[in-house]
Parts: C-alpha cells; sequence; structure tokens
C-alpha cells in the first residue's frame, strides 16, 4: 500500500514537472529527465509491465539510493558554489539564468543517476582493480579540472603583471589540463560502462 | 567473506528469483550475496538462512578471522 502511494506521488510529480517543464519551453531538460528516468528505472518499469508490481525497495537499494542522492546534493552544492563565486566577481557566463539553474540541476541529477547506477549495477562487478582504477581515473580528472582553473587564473594574473602573454600557464590550460581531464573522463566512463554491462 | 549461499540454494531447488522472493529483496541482492560482495544486515542474513533452512554461521563464512 505505502509503495502504491510512494508510486501515485512519483507520477503525480512527474505530471507535474512535465506540464511546468512545458510551459518553460525547457524541452531539453525534460528529455534529459525522461531519459535519465528510463536509464535508472528500466527494471522497474520492465517489472510493472511484466508482473504488475514493482520490485521490492530492498535494505542494498536503500543504502545506494541514499549515498547516490547524497552525492547528487554534494555535487549539486559545490556547483552552486562555484556559480555564486563567478557571479560575485561579475563574470558573465550566461545571460539565461533559468538555463543556467535547469542545467545545474540536470548535473546533479546527471550524478544522482551515474552515482546510482554505479552503486546499485556497477560497483560489485567491478572488482578492487577495478574500482582502483576507477579512482586513479576520476583522480585525474578531478585534478586536471582543478589545475585549469588554477592555470587560467595564474594566466591572466602573470600576463596582467608582466603585460605580455605568459607562454606556459596559458600551454597548461589550453592543452595539457584538457588532454588530462578528457583522459581521465574517457577512462573512468570505459571501467564504469564495463563494470555496468558486465554478466554477474 | 564467503557464502555458501548457492550450495544452499540449489540443495533446496530454488531460484535466485524464488529465493529473492521468499526473503524479500531483488534478485542482484541474492547474486551479490552469493559472490559475497554485500555485507547483509543481520535481519536479511536472518531472513536468508531460515529460507535456506539453516543458520547464519553455516552460510557466511569469514575467512580473515574477523
Amino acid at each position: 500500500m505505502k509503495k502504491k502511494r510512494a508510486f501515485l506521488a512519483v507520477c503525480i510529480t512527474a505530471l507535474v514537472l512535465t506540464i511546468v517543464l512545458i510551459s518553460l519551453r525547457a524541452y531539453y531538460v525534460l528529455v534529459a529527465i525522461i531519459a535519465g528516468t528510463l536509464l535508472i528505472g528500466y527494471r522497474e518499469l520492465w517489472s510493472l509491465i511484466r508482473l504488475r508490481k514493482l520490485p521490492p525497495v530492498d535494505e542494498r537499494v536503500m543504502e545506494n539510493t541514499s549515498k547516490s542522492i547524497r552525492n547528487g546534493f554534494i555535487f549539486f552544492a559545490i556547483a552552486s558554489v562555484f556559480l555564486m563565486l563567478l557571479f560575485s566577481i561579475n563574470i558573465n557566463l550566461n545571460p539565461d539564468t533559468i538555463h543556467l539553474i535547469g542545467a545545474l540541476f540536470l548535473s546533479a541529477g546527471a550524478i544522482y543517476a551515474l552515482s546510482y547506477l554505479f552503486y546499485d549495477r556497477a560497483e560489485p562487478k567491478l572488482g578492487e582493480r577495478g574500482l582502483r582504477m576507477l579512482k586513479t581515473f576520476l583522480m585525474v580528472a578531478g585534478i586536471s579540472l582543478a589545475v585549469f582553473i588554477l592555470s587560467a587564473f595564474l594566466h591572466n594574473i602573470v600576463s596582467g603583471l608582466v603585460g605580455t602573454e605568459e607562454p606556459v600557464f596559458f600551454i597548461i590550460a589550453t592543452i595539457l589540463a584538457p588532454l588530462a581531464f578528457a583522459v581521465g573522463i574517457i577512462g573512468s566512463l570505459v571501467i564504469f560502462l564495463k563494470g555496468l554491462f558486465s554478466r554477474v | 567473506m564467503r557464502t555458501r549461499i548457492k550450495e544452499f540454494r540449489t540443495r533446496h531447488n530454488l531460484t535466485q528469483e524464488k529465493l529473492a522472493q521468499i526473503v524479500g529483496v531483488r534478485r542482484e541482492t541474492i547474486i551479490f550475496l552469493e559472490q559475497g560482495k554485500y555485507n547483509p544486515s543481520l535481519r536479511l542474513a536472518y531472513n536468508v538462512a531460515k529460507a535456506l533452512k539453516t543458520n547464519i554461521e553455516e552460510l557466511f563464512i569469514f575467512d580473515d578471522g574477523a
């Protein structure tokens, strides 16, 4: 009974959200949410179609869901702080604030979805070596992002102080850091997907 | 941690799906339990042991002496 009520509540929320998003003309957000829902809940939907009931929400699922909600929230909080900092120093990122906030929510949702899939389906199948490699690739991606921000900042400061274009931080920010970031992200995705789709 | 869930399950002619239904969890949870990759709560361990007509000590084996 509780589960049916929760399911009904989710359906009503989804309907309201759809109407709001259509009225805001945020079609890409709507498409992304539908795609994310299908990705996370395809087993639930399949069970509903096939057996006309939802699969049980057991302790493992509960544990994984709370971990992924926490990750999505942490991402949203960090991204919000960055946005506030950028707005406070008056950098014009995107004039359309609604889309920017929409993208932020969407990214937090993506983090939630990916970490749910990671904890629920990929993590137990990856093994110690896979997890270690994933951690390394994620660290490469994270560090290169930090290096990019720092180099761009330092390049501007040094160029401003010297009066000419500073080359070292420029090369790091435009070539090395993005390259390392791409390696980190692609590597993590490959390992993650390998874990997600490997048979148990 | 190693488990003997698969051994007991096949002894009782139960599929993963059927055992999951009896215990009230998803089939994936049974898969992860069989692989020893998920530490269940005491209640879940008890329920699985009960469904397989054995006890927790028989089902879950701790190699590291922990």
